[in-house]
């Protein structure tokens, strides 16, 4: 793709990069909603995206892979409350675990079924497609903007709106940010704790989930090992900067996609080393981590907010 | 009276350690009452109200409630069946406003929506019909402590609770806030609803109880109509000796010659745009205890954090320790200069809990010659000085390698005391010293107080507690709203309800008379 920056190309860009990011941006709001740290979000995800794939190919049918693939990510989601609420383990050292495996499965599945050890490529899969919006899409500038994206971008766009409506406008969502909150409030007014933290993950893993999925099943529609590359914890970066503002979540989300377009645009030229160019999105959340920290630093020293 | 709204017949208590937190508890409570249970800290009052609550289960015998023997899973089973409990640390969302902390657990819906219109109309309504003058858009964390034990009330109130359970409800109020708590005890019950009260200020029991159940050590020793017991069977009943206040015999007042252990001028700490300190000045004498009075939340907190080196945000004025400036100076750099900290969250702060009560003993002090060799720290010292310090402040232990979080409250709090006495300060800011324990260890740790004044450290003793403050201290300091409100160079020439005045921001003193609490 031809695009520089400053170009609507780009934004179209970043609105394709932007998804997975969003995806796992919510995966680790909506847990932190409730109090629980799931840092497993990257390995959801490649879980997800492999699923996605593998139940496709099984059943030749790209919808039937999508739901297989949600039902890995629950079931992963499920595993954590297991282990972390049931059993006592420490959520930190399960998602270590299970970030550590995550990769290594992917490999050891697709050797046993496609023969190779990187990609899927060799197995024949349907996979997801573009959604053009009649009428929308023939307006000029609104209608790229707008029209012509991929299925689960518009999923994504649907999913932010509903979260929001769950969790500031409904009594349930009330009740989980009270979870989040102050616990013992919230055991005490007769809410069940562990039931919504439970149900926070579930949701947690189905939107790691999708967020693999849109890699897999309709963005580059094939499984690649490694192909995540660290967009869940870019994700679990833009929920420690908004520290619970809905609003900064999702903006953060997409100035760290606009940070992968940039590098994009970049690779495609010889000034510049492409190694060095792939780090600028990295790069850039540790900036932007640092600066939040930073300016919360100040902000407690100067006496705007009071120490958490 | 009318008919019995709650029943005990048998309850006990006994956790999987063994201890046995009540035992065959007998008790009836009639509607419309208002029945005080009463006992010393860790007499078994909490855990029975847990169990009436729902947040723990009996381990044998009954509960009957309103003719019906009932077995709460958990709170929400005894909030659906009308009862309501006002937790002593209040159970609230500070970030959310008062409807929210109010409907919480059973939101008013609109289909899937949460109503929140209705929701202010219905808990707006609740407030106004029993006159609690309560803005319900306002945002928790914005209200007075007094305003913030109305929230609670009115949690149980809009849930329709016919039962309220208040866990130690004046601990945090002055005294003319809980005249009007009892007023409001007063038409609750005229409206039929069946109060519980738990507390331990005797006077307070009186003034308020139809009835009175003691509990000690777990044990009911009955209940009686509170106009046939007076103050001293019922202070019998309770300790089950007659408790004698000797500390005067202690107070004494040796010159130390005006010498300062510790000089606060005009500081000022900003929060959240809002002042928290403003201007305070004070000076704490070698040789005498300075009391700090008033309502949690009035900038006493914020006082010690900036001296103790805590307080994060930056914050404007003078802190002299020992005649040295303290600015930009750390917790250790002041420690160094002489400060000893008591601090009030006994667990939080005070210990590390699954450590030994060897290694807590020294802990802010470890790197001091006499338990250091020049390489490894010297292990031999430190258990002669921590089994000395186990001695002379009398903690109950097996042996010097306990866990120090395996202690009771008060036992706990001793060996924080003894490690802060240990640290031989010239300064020591006592905060809540005997908060939560029992009145044996109580007594010893304010004896301990007293012994370190007559010595010639300067104290600075803030605490809740209005009877703690007047005893012991040497001159007093009410705080209402980050400010010195009132000052008294004199402790004794002073009643409850004069402080009282200072600590609701009723009265307020000339800066002149206030500028004693430095000068003078």
């Amino acid at each position: 793709m031809q695009s520089s920056l400053f170009s609507l190309s780009f934004l179209v860009t970043v609105v394709r990069l932007a998804t997975p990011i969003l995806f796992a941006a919510i995966a680790s709001f909506i847990a932190a909603s409730t109090g629980i740290v799931n840092i497993a979000i990257e390995s959801i995800m490649t879980f997800g995206a492999l699923a996605g794939i593998l139940g496709s190919y099984l059943t030749q049918n790209a919808w039937a892979g999508m739901l297989i693939g949600l039902v890995v990510g629950i079931c992963t989601a499920l595993l954590i409350a297991l282990f972390s609420m049931r059993l006592g383990a420490s959520p930190i050292l399960i998602g270590i675990a299970l970030n550590t495996f995550a990769d290594s499965l992917a490999i050891f599945v697709l050797y046993q079924l496609a023969g190779e050890k990187g990609t899927s490529a060799s197995l024949p899969t349907p996979t997801l497609g573009v959604l053009n919006i009649p009428v929308i899409k023939d307006i000029p500038i609104l209608g790229q903007l707008l029209s012509g994206h991929y299925i689960l971008t518009y999923v994504c766009w649907i999913v932010l709106i509903l979260l929001f409506i769950l969790i500031y406008k409904t009594p349930l969502g009330m009740r989980m940010r009270a979870c989040g909150l102050n616990a013992n409030a919230a055991r005490t007014a007769g809410i069940n704790v562990e039931r919504l933290q439970v149900f926070s993950l579930v949701l947690s893993g189905l939107f790691a989930a999708l967020g693999g999925m849109y890699l897999s099943l309709n963005y580059l529609r094939i499984f690649s090992k490694s192909m995540v590359a660290g967009q869940g914890w870019m994700g679990i970066a833009a929920n420690g900067i908004a520290s619970g503002n809905y609003g900064v979540l999702l903006l953060s989300a997409v100035i760290f996609a606009a940070f992968r377009a940039v590098s994009i645009i970049f690779s495609s030229s010889t000034v510049f080393p492409v190694d060095l160019v792939s780090a600028i999105p990295y790069f850039a959340v540790f900036c932007f981590v640092t600066i939040a920290s930073v300016i919360n630093y100040y902000r407690i020293k100067s006496g705007k907010v009071e120490e958490q | 009276m009318g008919e019995t709204i709650l029943k005990l017949d048998k309850v006990t208590k006994v956790y999987p350690n063994g201890t046995v937190a009540n035992r065959d508890i007998n008790m009836e409570f009639e509607k419309g009452e208002i029945h005080s249970i009463v006992g010393e800290n860790g007499a078994g009052k909490s855990t029975l109200m847990k169990m009436i609550f729902g947040i723990e289960s009996p381990s044998s015998g009954t509960i009957t409630y309103k003719g019906e023997e009932v077995h709460f899973a958990s709170s929400l089973d005894a909030i659906k069946a009308g009862i309501g409990m006002v937790h002593q640390h209040f159970m609230l969302i500070p970030s959310f406003s008062v409807v929210d902390n109010i409907i919480l657990g059973d939101e008013p819906k609109n289909g899937i929506f949460l109503d929140r219109r209705e929701a202010v109309r219905k808990t707006q309504e609740v407030s106004d019909r029993y006159n609690f003058e309560l803005d319900v858009t306002e945002k928790v964390s914005a209200l007075s402590v007094a305003k913030k034990q109305k929230v609670e009330i009115l949690k149980t109130l809009y849930r329709d609770a016919e039962l309220i359970i208040l866990d130690e409800p004046t601990s945090v109020l002055t005294p003319q806030e809980t005249e009007k708590l009892f007023e409001q005890l007063r038409s609750f019950k005229k409206q039929g609803h069946t109060i519980l009260f738990i507390s331990h200020k005797l006077e307070e029991v009186k003034q308020i109880s139809d009835r009175i159940s003691v509990i000690r050590n777990g044990v009911s020793k009955g209940t009686y109509r509170n106009d046939e017991l007076t103050m001293e069977q019922l202070t019998n009943l309770i300790i089950g000796r007659d408790l004698e206040s000797d500390i005067d015999r202690y107070k004494t007042h040796e010159d130390f010659h005006n010498e300062k252990a510790a000089v606060i001028e005009d500081l000022c700490l900003e929060r959240n745009g809002k002042p928290v300190l403003d201007h305070v000045s004070l000076a704490v004498k070698k040789g005498e205890i300075l009391g700090i009075a008033g309502v949690e939340g009035n900038g006493q907190l914020d006082l010690v954090r900036c001296i103790t080196g805590l307080e994060k945000t930056k914050y404007e004025g003078k802190i002299m320790i020992c005649d040295t400036d303290t600015s930009g100076m750390n917790i250790k750099g002041r420690r160094d200069l002489g400060m000893a900290y008591i601090p009030e969250d006994r667990m939080g702060d005070g210990i590390a809990g699954p450590l030994p009560i060897s290694d807590n003993m020294i802990s802010t002090y470890y790197t001091r010659d006499d338990i250091n060799t020049k390489l490894f720290m010297d292990n031999r010292a430190i258990d002669r000085i921590s089994n000395e310090l186990i001695d002379t402040f009398a903690v109950k232990t097996e042996s010097n390698k306990t866990s120090v979080d395996s202690l009771s409250g008060g036992n706990i709090q001793k060996v924080v005391v003894a490690r802060e006495y240990n640290t031989r300060p010239k300064f020591m800011i006592a905060e809540q010293p005997t908060h939560g324990i029992d009145i044996g260890s109580a007594e010893f740790v304010h004896h301990k107080l007293i012994e370190l004044r007559n010595s010639g450290v300067g104290i600075l003793l803030v605490s809740a507690d209005l009877n703690e403050v007047m005893d012991l201290s040497d001159r007093i300091i009410v705080m209402f709203d980050g400010q010195i409100a009132g000052y008294f160079k004199n402790a004794r020439n002073v009643t409850d309800q004069e402080l009282g005045m200072f600590m609701l921001g009723a009265s307020h003193q000339t800066p002149e008379e206030i500028g004693g609490a430095l000068n003078d």
